[in-house]
Formats: structure tokens, C-alpha cells, sequence
């Protein structure tokens, strides 16, 4: 209460007002965490369940800059899957090395992404969501019985594709441990994070938020809102390409059924649903909580009861759905607040302007 | 040349002819009012000005543009700002988010918005519901919350769809202070309402519209002692008025 309240406005007006988070403090004590795990862990696996959990994130929150135009992909796999065949077949063929090749296949993946979002964005309703399983299944079901391609691409059908072995060779995007794979899947993860943090802020992000929220008084505030789909589409998928490079180069092998098939589509979009689509940090979240458990009950009950990891994921969409339909994103969020709100004393401020008048039925 | 012209315009919906043949001038700093029983082709009129609907024959001029073949998103840019008669708040955001999502029309910048929306608030008497949700509103304030959005684009002409239903006589009063207001500004204001001591107070000319046509037009006095208006809507104690 140091300061009087006429300062107090103008720093609200310039978007001070918060002065303590709770939440940036814990995203940068576990961002932290992250960084110095592989100097204390060396054990393999669990390096990997690391390397999966920043994939999904990653994979997730490119899915969830598309949920942020209040649009829901089904198809996200077909866009890894260009972009890791791309970027091999590159590598294979012409021997362009994959740090190059991914961006050919994100811009790929870019166009494709606004080839099919423009018919579909044009529409309310389920369009969108139905283009992106038809278009996926029809990609991974034609490169499954493909074995040349236009072009004499060698698409090698349903085998898939094996990216040759050069043992420890930065230059091509491979490496004899996991350690460079944890830090690049890391970094993928905070970049994608960090995007999508500042759209979020940026005029587009209230946009997309408008849009989604309700498409004809957007519109009446002068947003296209066909655009702005169209450029977080084009966003997600490039991303997304991105991320099918890095699996293919992490697995060194990418089949059809994997890279393109509806089970990979579900699970990234269930790692954003799950941890909160529409929001920031909600797919990692998702995948924090999804990626090591489905990867441990594989590991520990693949063999006698394969496929519980789908029934554990069903289990928990349906518990999300039901009591969390936004997610594990808000409740965090919310008990955040309540902390600061304890801990910190910018709550006074927020106090002070939310009037007893602002909450409904308080008015006659 | 008034700053809106609409010319012959036509629209039906199947067979229910919604506006018939309907024109109008509107002259720049004018506050015009459109009244009519329920039905009368006075939201179809709005949305075809604002390019929600295309017509099906006629034109809409502003500002001397045609706007044949326009988008909602291109008119807002163009100068032409509205509010709902079935408000339309973004629920999930604070009432300042909403008004900035306005503000970005004229802007790029964050921080310009945000002041800039905190201007409007201010104007419309708003500021102190700047954190509440727009879940969290009342209807009454889903009214005033889009007369602030749509004042936030910085518009030339405002359409306002209604805006006085659903508020109680004081806050009714205040809002005719306002838009007095507003027109002071230099804005031009076309408001469809049935209030009709509101529109009597606050319009300097009444367009009555019936079966989507122009029935009568004329100052609040004389559209108050026209036969036709009287028999049509207005009904005999207004006569008097």
C-alpha cells in the first residue's frame, strides 16, 4: 500500500501490475531442473523417457496453436510423417544432411497445411476435424502401398524408411548418445513453448482467442478470421515437421504406421487435451504426465498385457473430460493464484479493482 | 451526401421477404433512429450494412464506397462498428481483453491497445469491471461491454442493435447521456430500439420501418403524430406525445 492508486492504475495500464508469479517462478526452477538432469542421470531409458516427454510437449503445443483457433486436428501425424520423409528421403537420396532437410520439409508441411485449412477453415462445424483424419489416413494408407513414388521417390511402402548409420556425426543430426537428443528435444520444447507464449500476447494470440470464442463478433471487430487460422495452421505444421525430423533421426527409422497412422494424431492431441488445449503450457503438462506413463506401463506390461497404455489413456481422457473439460491447466493455474495470493502482495492490488459488483447476481 | 447511403436495397430469406426496396441517407454527426414492430426487417437491414449479408439487390454506400462484395472484417476497417442485439462477449476473457481485442483493429501494439482500451472503459464509465470476466457480466453489462468493444475500432459510424434492452431506467438515462456523448465526438450513430421515450429523446430523425419497408419518416414529431406509425406500431398514446 506504499504507492497511491493513481500510480497504481497507470502501471496497470502499462501492464505491471503483476509484480510476483508464482508460475514463472516454477517454469524456470523446472526448466532449470531439466537442463542439469544428464549431468547427474546417465542411465539410457530414462534419458529417453526425458526425450519423449520433450517431443510431446513439443508435438503438443504445435497442435495446440491450431485448438487456439478453436479448430481441432485429428491429423497432426500426417505432418510428421512429411516432414521426416522428407527430410530422410533427402538425406538418402541426394545426401542432404536432416539439419537442412527438415526445413524443407516444414515448408512442405507449412503449405500443406494451408492447402488443406483453407476449404476446411471456411466452414463451422466439424469440417476441419474430419479433413484432417480423412487427409491423414489417405497419406499414410497411399505411402503404405507405395513403393515408388512420383518422381521415382523410393517410398519403400509400409517398410518404411531406415536412416542410414554414420555413428557420431553432428554435421548429419546423429549422435552416439542420448545427451545431444535430450538438449535438442529440450531446446525444440522451449522454442515451441516460448512461440506460443508470445503469440499468445501478441495481437494475434486475442485474435485466435475471439475467434474461438465467437466467430461473428470477431469478425464484426474487423479480424479475418479465415486468415488467422490459416497463419496458426501454417505455424503448427511447420512445427510439426520439424518435430517428424527429429523423430526420424532419434529412432533412426520411420514407417508409415507409426509416423502417419491415427494412434500418433490422438496421442498428440491428447497430451494438448489432456494438459489444457487452447492454453500455453497445457500440452506439456500432458505430456509431463502422459509421455513417461504410458512409456513405463509399455515397458513394464508390453509384453503380457499389450496395449494398456491405450486403456490407461482412455481412462484418463475420460477423467479429464469429465471433471477437468479444460484440462489440468487451469486447476494448476488456479491454485498458483491462490498461493501468490497468500505469498505475494500484488492480490491487494486485484482486490482493490474487482468491485463486489463484478461478480453476476450482484446486480439488481 | 450523407456518410451512409442505402440505396433499393432487397433481401429475402426463402420466401419471407425480410427488407423490401428499402432506402435511406444517413448525414455525417447524425444519430438516426430505426424503429418497427418485431420483425420488420430492421437486424437484416444492420447486417446487410455491416456486410453479414450480402443483398440480395440494392447497394450500400459509405463514406463513398460501395461496399458490394465486402467482408464483416473489411467494414470495421472501413469505419463501421456494431453491437449485437443477441450480445456477443468473449466470455472466457476480462472485460478489458475484450475492448482491446477492439482497439487491435487500429493497432498492432499491446501496449497501445491496452491503453487505448482502458481509454473507452473510462469513456463509458466501465474501468472498474476491467478484471471481471466476461462469463461473469450481467446482461445489462454484455450491453454496455460491446458498445466499448465497438467503440474501441474507432469508428465513423456506430450500429447499435438494441442496446437499451434489458437495462433499468436509470442505467438507460445514463447511456442516452453517453451516446450523446459519443455523437459529440463526431461520430454518426443508427440505433435500432423499441424504447420509444429513448429513441423520442436521443434521435434527431425516426425511420419507421414495417414489413421491411419504409413506413414513415420525419423528426421524433412528427413520425409521433403520423397516422400510419400510430396505427402500424406506435399505437394511440404517443399521438398525444
Amino acid at each position: 500500500m506504499s504507492k497511491p492508486n493513481a500510480t497504481r492504475v497507470e502501471e496497470f495500464k502499462a501492464g505491471k501490475g503483476r509484480r510476483f508469479s508464482l508460475g514463472w517462478w516454477v517454469v524456470g526452477v523446472v526448466g532449470l531442473l531439466f537442463l542439469i538432469i544428464p549431468f547427474f542421470v546417465h542411465d539410457p531409458y530414462f534419458l529417453h523417457i526425458f526425450v519423449l516427454v520433450f517431443l510431446f510437449a513439443y508435438l503438443g503445443t504445435a497442435w495446440s496453436l491450431v485448438s487456439m483457433a478453436g479448430q481441432l486436428s485429428l491429423g497432426h501425424a500426417a505432418l510428421m510423417g512429411i516432414g521426416g520423409y522428407t527430410s530422410t528421403l533427402l538425406f538418402m537420396e541426394l545426401g542432404v544432411t536432416p539439419w537442412l532437410g527438415m526445413w524443407l520439409g516444414a515448408i512442405l508441411c507449412g503449405l500443406v497445411g494451408v492447402i488443406i485449412g483453407y476449404p476446411a477453415f471456411r466452414l463451422r462445424g466439424p469440417y476441419f476435424a474430419l479433413t484432417s483424419i480423412a487427409f491423414a489416413e489417405i497419406l499414410r494408407i497411399y505411402v503404405e502401398n507405395t513403393e515408388v513414388g512420383p518422381l521415382g521417390i523410393p517410398l519403400k511402402a509400409a517398410m518404411g524408411l531406415l536412416v542410414p548409420l554414420k555413428g557420431h556425426a553432428p554435421w548429419l543430426f546423429q549422435f552416439d548418445s542420448k545427451i545431444p537428443y535430450y538438449y535438442i528435444a529440450f531446446l525444440m520444447m522451449g522454442a515451441a513453448v516460448g512461440l506460443s507464449f508470445l503469440i499468445n500476447r501478441s495481437r494475434s494470440g486475442f485474435y485466435l482467442a475471439a475467434i474461438r470464442s465467437d466467430q461473428d463478433a470477431a469478425e464484426a471487430l474487423g479480424i479475418n478470421s479465415t486468415k488467422y487460422k490459416l497463419i496458426a495452421m501454417a505455424i503448427s505444421c511447420i512445427l510439426t515437421a520439424l518435430g517428424g525430423t527429429f523423430y526420424a533421426q532419434y529412432f533412426r527409422y520411420i514407417n508409415p504406421e507409426r509416423a502417419m497412422g491415427l494412434s500418433m494424431s490422438v496421442e498428440i492431441a491428447l497430451v494438448g487435451v489432456v494438459g489444457g488445449w487452447q492454453t500455453v503450457l497445457g500440452p506439456t503438462i500432458g505430456s509431463l504426465l502422459l509421455s513417461p506413463s504410458g512409456e513405463l506401463v509399455r515397458a513394464y506390461f508390453g509384453g503380457t498385457y499389450a496395449g494398456l497404455h491405450l486403456f490407461l489413456y482412455g481412462l484418463l481422457l475420460m477423467v479429464v473430460i469429465l471433471f477437468l473439460p479444460n484440462g489440468l491447466n487451469d486447476p494448476l493455474v488456479r491454485a498458483f493464484k491462490r498461493v501468490e495470493a497468500r505469498l505475494g502482495e500484488g492480490n491487494k492490488v486485484r482486490k482493490e479493482t474487482s468491485p463486489p459488483g463484478s461478480r453476476k447476481g450482484d446486480k439488481p | 451526401m450523407g456518410i451512409l447511403q442505402v440505396e433499393k436495397l432487397h433481401k429475402s430469406f426463402g420466401g419471407l421477404v425480410a427488407v423490401h426496396d428499402f432506402s435511406m441517407v444517413v448525414e455525417k454527426g447524425e444519430i438516426v433512429g430505426l424503429i418497427g414492430p418485431n420483425g420488420a426487417g430492421k437486424t437484416t437491414l444492420f447486417n446487410m450494412v455491416a456486410c453479414f449479408y450480402s443483398p440480395d439487390s440494392g447497394r450500400v454506400v459509405f463514406d463513398g464506397r460501395d461496399m458490394a462484395g465486402m467482408r464483416p472484417y473489411h467494414v470495421c476497417a472501413l469505419g463501421i462498428a456494431r453491437t449485437f442485439q443477441v450480445t456477443k462477449p468473449f466470455v472466457n476473457n476480462t472485460v478489458l481483453e475484450n475492448v482491446m481485442v477492439g482497439a487491435f483493429s487500429r493497432t498492432r501494439n499491446a501496449q497501445e491497445a491496452r491503453s487505448k482500451a482502458s481509454e473507452v472503459l473510462e469513456l463509458v464509465e466501465f474501468d472498474q469491471y476491467k478484471d471481471a470476466l466476461g462469463s461473469e457480466l450481467t446482461t445489462a453489462d454484455h450491453k454496455r461491454l460491446e458498445l466499448a468493444r465497438a467503440l474501441a475500432t474507432h469508428p465513423k459510424l456506430l450500429l447499435l442493435d438494441e442496446t437499451m434492452a434489458g437495462l433499468n431506467p436509470a442505467e438507460k438515462l445514463h447511456l442516452l447521456t453517453l451516446l450523446r456523448r459519443i455523437r459529440d465526438r463526431g461520430m454518426t450513430l443508427v440505433v435500432v430500439e423499441h424504447d420509444m421515450k429513448a429513441v423520442m429523446t436521443l434521435c434527431e430523425r425516426i425511420i419507421l420501418m414495417h414489413r421491411g419497408e419504409k413506413l414513415v419518416e420525419g423528426t421524433p414529431q412528427q413520425v409521433a403524430n403520423n397516422q400510419q406509425a400510430i396505427a402500424a406500431y406506435l399505437g394511440e398514446e404517443y399521438a398525444t406525445a
